[in-house]
């Protein structure tokens, strides 16, 4: 069954180009939420059919190579989860129903995309999806067709090329080692053959890309400019899933099912994790751009995510996945709280705004929350993710790292601190004195991802054996 | 009703009529007069009632062992009795003394509670009871001395901190004394003095006990207390309960809790302190130019010879040592009633403004005669004969102990003869023309004081044989401290000295010509006159150098806070934003230096791969 989650959307993309596109028009917002609704049911309820084999008629017709574990599961929830949350915010800001409708098509094409890349076992297929899904990308974030958006656009068409010129190049590479594209086969071959020249270009071409995608530093630079042009709806998608499920889910599929965690790309993913960590903080410390701060947190995030897939263990890996999932949520909130603010006053830069906690409570009430599930304070959700990858890496053996990761915590409070206090807290500014609460469409998301936030951090601890149990056929399987 | 009920009745009572004073309105000011005098009355009766009753009342409490358990016996119902007898006769003075005071139902609600926690201290047998009432007496302390004049409040903080202090030890040392004796009741504890930590358990209770009786160095607060506290309060704890308390726990640490020997080091420091304290107390009280001050001095010094009587460990001394506490509670409290009668009609205790009152005031005079011969020790007042057991008891433990006693002898009788001179003799004073007589019901509490202290003396055999002597038990067995002297030595060399000293106040007031500078050839004498500038500059107060010792300590610590502060908010902060716009300052949107990080990344990241 896990073909329809990939050719569903795609359909419904192209049946809502159909004629009738009054009509059409019409239904696609109600399509679109009922499909992430469902994708996310899905995951959640067993019964569903999640895990039932492909019908063979659509075997014969798709031969594509699909599977699912604990991982992609995370992944599929999250990827319907953000597209629903991108869905509600989008409906506000853009008023040309083209636009809207264009928005929908191209939001359902991407999550077709990455259903794909989260369910692919077959290494070109993964490459192909993952551009279906850049390609979106690059034309949500010039949707506007504003000249700051084709900028961020095109630096990260660019960066985005070299990273799919270096992907080709190391699939070209494995291809060669194993004369095959399937994951498993790959694996075998790689196991066969002594670590090679070849072997290895292949791994650093790999790891480069998929850096690239994730915006790790020092391969970032195209982050803070594409989030930051980005219409408020597409960065909300852009950073709380896309790059998440292009960069960090195909690097941790990769090794997870290619390579293997060996001693030396544990140490390249831990150096790499924590220096984007801390850079990526203390970047965000002193930003002045609503949006610009939120991405070098980003940035600062995925190395979170990165400290804890390269500890090597299920227990980081699980603290990962956890880790993405918060990560979706908090940071598609804060961008929620962004567009919110930019909304209601027209400007992103922080150091005008100020006391608006008074005129907006709900977005103050809910970006606090994600603020402090971003820096992890207990009980929040964030919290917990970054406590299992803590203790992951200090278990692993890598308490230098666990220690990084902490200190990282600190200017991560730091920066979101500086960041409320400046535009929540303080006294009003009178310029903006009749400003009022964003509308339903941008205070439903926050409050959902808010109320998930909380509960999550409450209830985890419930779930927290089966969540992590769930991973343990991860490695070695 | 039962002896238990009367038992916990003598808490009870005052303890309620106490929370009745800050309950309720000060309309019902007149309610609550009575029902203080009565609350008094009450307690007179009940231990008259108790007197002479062994009772031991136990209820279960935190946990098996740790039992509610209140124990009367001869010494705890002396106690009681002479706490009841003299809280009665303050109590009907202060009625008339606070009149128009503005805290004046406050004042009565800590008496009362003071009381209370008094007769708890007498009674309690298990040690954490014995702690609460111990350490509920210092928030009364402070609370009764707050409401005095408005300097009272500084007074009563530097009270709160000596005795909180003292009390901390206390606390340790029960603490203590609960894990080596691994029992609470007070009346199961017996330890030998033979290991340091027994040994450090004395000393910590020991310096709780003598902190409570007013001895040196913890002395400080009291002479202060004497000016700014309500007048009735130095006279009921100073004077009385603070002796009664002190040395009532020291005797029990001497008799009971552990085995004081004779000629022990510890011995020896107790009769030290006690010298020491006479001594100097006592040349600060000759140069005081009030009243309170220098009776305050007084109180304690005479303290020093009620802990060098009972450091002694001889059954004499001891003897010696609760006989001058409960005459010194009852002269003491007289003295500083009439202390109290002078400023309510005159206005003022300062010497250099009173004078004559003799004649004007005859009733307050003929008591402070009677209680000042007393406590100079004069035949055949009570004072006399404490003073010779303590005497008796010092010297044979060493002659120096014997001169510093004699020696402090000489000075109070100097002070007292410039006392009287000054306040009740010589000229009068224009300005107090016009001073009449106190209150009868402020003097009847004076008179009656006065006649027990001539009691006490002519017919000693009363309080020696019934009161204090049952209190040593067996260890008194067979010895007779009553009646006149026995070392007649003694005898003759006291009668010497008091005549030297009234030699030498007739000399000094010659030469000076007022009796209120009899005594300035001692106070400007050589070598003395440098020490005295500095004591009146509050030099020795160590409570002063306590003070200072914690700013230096609370420098160093802030000094310590800024460098934190200064690491964690100053250069890490810093530090942070440097970085931090250092690295903003990269990110300069050019598309070729991205890429030429990332490159750059890919390419170290091969070679890591391929070197490692």
């Amino acid at each position: 069954m896990y073909a329809l989650l990939v050719l569903v959307p795609f359909l419904s993309s192209f049946m809502l180009n159909l004629p009738f596109r009054k009509l059409n028009k019409r239904l696609s917002f109600g399509v679109g939420a009922a499909l992430f609704l469902l994708q996310m049911a899905v995951v959640i309820i067993p019964g569903l059919g999640l895990d039932k084999i492909n019908p063979a008629v659509l075997a014969n017709i798709l031969n594509f190579d699909l599977g699912v574990d604990a991982l992609s599961r995370v992944m599929l929830f999250c990827i319907g989860l953000v597209a629903l949350v991108t869905l509600c915010a989008n409906s506000l800001f853009l008023k040309d129903s083209d636009d809207k409708f264009n928005f929908i098509n191209m939001l359902l094409i991407a999550v077709a995309g990455m259903n794909g890349i989260v369910l692919a076992k077959d290494i070109f297929s993964l490459y192909v999806f993952l551009e279906i899904t850049a390609v979106v990308s690059f034309i949500l974030i010039a949707f506007n067709r504003e000249e700051l958006g084709l900028e961020g656009a095109f630096k990260y068409i660019l960066l985005s090329s070299i990273a799919t010129v270096l992907m080709i190049a190391g699939i070209a590479l494995f291809f060669l080692a194993s004369a095959s594209t399937n994951f498993a086969a790959i694996h075998s071959a790689l196991l066969a053959q002594d670590k090679s020249l070849l072997i290895n270009l292949a791994m650093a071409l790999f790891l480069s890309a998929l850096f690239i995608k994730a915006g790790l530093m020092p391969f970032h630079g195209w982050v803070p400019d594409a989030y930051t042009a980005a219409p408020a709806a597409a960065s909300v998608f852009l950073a709380g899933i896309i790059t998440k499920t292009a960069g960090i889910y195909v690097l941790i599929r990769i090794l997870v099912s290619i390579t293997g965690f060996s001693l030396t790309i544990k140490s390249v993913l831990l150096f790499i994790g924590a220096f984007s960590a801390i850079i990526g903080a203390l970047a965000a410390l002193t930003q002045s751009d609503f949006k610009r701060m939120l991405s070098y947190s980003s940035i600062s995030q995925m190395g979170y995510i990165i400290l804890g897939v390269g500890s090597g263990t299920v227990l980081g890996l699980a603290g990962a996945a956890l880790h993405i999932f918060n990560h979706a949520i908090f940071k598609s909130l804060l961008f929620v709280n962004s567009a919110a603010v930019e909304k209601a006053l027209g400007s992103r830069d922080i150091n005008k705004m100020g006391g608006l906690g008074s005129r907006m409570p709900i977005t103050s009430l809910t970006s606090v929350l994600g603020s402090l599930s971003c820096a992890g304070i207990p009980p929040l959700a964030g919290f917990w993710s970054k406590l299992i990858i803590i203790i992951a890496l200090w278990s692993a053996g890598y308490q230098i790292y666990a220690v990084i990761a902490i200190l990282g915590s600190i200017l991560t409070l730091a920066y979101f601190l500086c960041l409320q206090r400046s535009v929540f807290f303080g006294k009003l500014n009178a310029e903006f004195k009749n400003i009022k609460e964003a509308g339903f469409s941008l205070v439903f998301p926050a409050l959902l991802l808010a109320v998930i936030i909380v509960g999550v951090g409450i209830f985890l601890p419930l779930a927290l054996d089966r969540f992590i149990l769930s991973f343990n056929t991860i490695l070695g399987g | 009703m039962t002896a238990t009920t009367a038992l916990l009745l003598t808490i009870i009572v005052p303890l309620f009529s106490g929370l009745f004073m800050f309950l309720f309105p000060q309309s019902l000011r007149r309610v609550k007069e009575g029902l203080f005098i009565l609350s008094g009355l009450a307690g007179l009766y009940l231990a008259i009632l108790l007197f002479k009753q062994d009772l031991l009342f136990s209820l279960p409490w935190i946990s098996p062992g740790i039992e509610l358990s209140f124990r009367l016996y001869n010494f705890s119902a002396f106690m009681i009795l002479a706490t009841a007898f003299l809280g009665f006769l303050i109590a009907a003075y202060s009625v008339i003394f606070m009149q128009g005071k503005k805290f004046s139902a406050q004042f009565y609600g800590y008496f009362l509670l003071c009381l209370a926690f008094s007769n708890g201290v007498f009674l309690a047998n298990n040690l954490l009871l014995l702690l609460f009432f111990w350490e509920g007496l210092l928030l009364l302390i402070f609370g009764m001395i707050s409401v005095g004049n408005p300097d009272a409040f500084k007074t009563a903080t530097k009270a709160f901190i000596i005795v909180g202090v003292t009390d901390l030890c206390f606390m340790l040392g029960i603490a203590l004394t609960a894990y080596l004796s691994k029992t609470m009741l007070i009346s199961a504890i017996n330890l030998p003095l033979n290991s340091p930590l027994v040994n450090l358990t004395f000393i910590l209770l020991m310096i709780g006990a003598i902190s409570k009786g007013g001895a040196m160095p913890f002395h400080s607060w009291i002479p202060d207390a004497a000016v700014d506290a309500p007048l009735p309060f130095m006279s009921l704890v100073p004077a009385a309960l603070e002796k009664l308390l002190g040395i009532y726990f020291l005797t029990r640490l001497v008799l009971d809790l552990f085995q004081l020997t004779e000629h022990s080091g510890l011995s020896t420091l107790l009769m030290v302190i006690g010298a020491i304290t006479i001594i100097l107390a006592v040349m600060m009280a000759l140069v005081q130019k009030d009243y309170k001050r220098l009776l305050s001095y007084h109180a304690i010094s005479q303290v020093g010879y009620m802990i060098l009587g009972i450091g002694t460990a001889l059954p004499i001394g001891i003897v010696g040592g609760i006989f001058h506490m409960i005459n010194n509670a009852l002269y003491k409290s007289g003295l500083f009633l009439t202390a109290g009668s002078v400023e309510k009609q005159a206005g003022t205790t300062n010497l250099e403004k009173l004078g004559g009152l003799g004649r004007k005031m005859p009733v307050t005079f003929g008591c402070f005669l009677i209680t000042a011969v007393a406590i100079s020790g004069v035949w055949p007042f009570n004072g006399f004969f404490s003073k010779e057991l303590v005497y008796d008891a010092a010297i044979e433990r060493g002659w120096i102990f014997y001169i510093a006693a004699v020696l402090g002898s000489f000075f109070t009788a100097a002070s007292f003869l410039k006392l009287g001179h000054a306040a009740f003799l010589g000229k009068s004073n224009a300005a107090n023309d016009k001073t009449r007589e106190a209150h009868p019901m402020m003097l009847v509490p004076m008179v009656v004081i006065a006649i027990v202290c001539v009691i006490f003396g002519v017919f000693n055999q009363i309080p020696l044989n019934y009161l204090i002597q049952p209190v040593l038990g067996v260890k008194s067995a067979g010895h007779n401290f009553s009646g006149f002297p026995a070392n007649m030595t003694l005898v003759v060399i006291t009668f010497v000295v008091l005549g030297l000293a009234l030699v030498n106040h007739i000399l000094g007031a010659k030469a000076k010509g007022s009796g209120l500078h009899a005594l300035d050839h001692i106070r400007y004498a050589p070598g003395l006159a440098k020490i005295y500038d500095l004591a009146e500059k509050r030099f020795f107060d160590p409570y002063n150098w306590g003070l200072g010792l914690v700013n230096i300590i609370s420098r160093i610590s802030f000094g310590i806070d800024r460098g934190i502060n200064w690491l964690s908010d100053g250069l890490t902060v810093r530090l942070a934003y440097g970085l931090s716009s250092g690295i903003r300052s990269m990110h300069n949107g050019n598309y070729s230096v991205y890429l030429a990080w990332s490159l750059a990344g890919m390419l170290v990241i091969f070679g890591f791969l391929v070197i490692f």
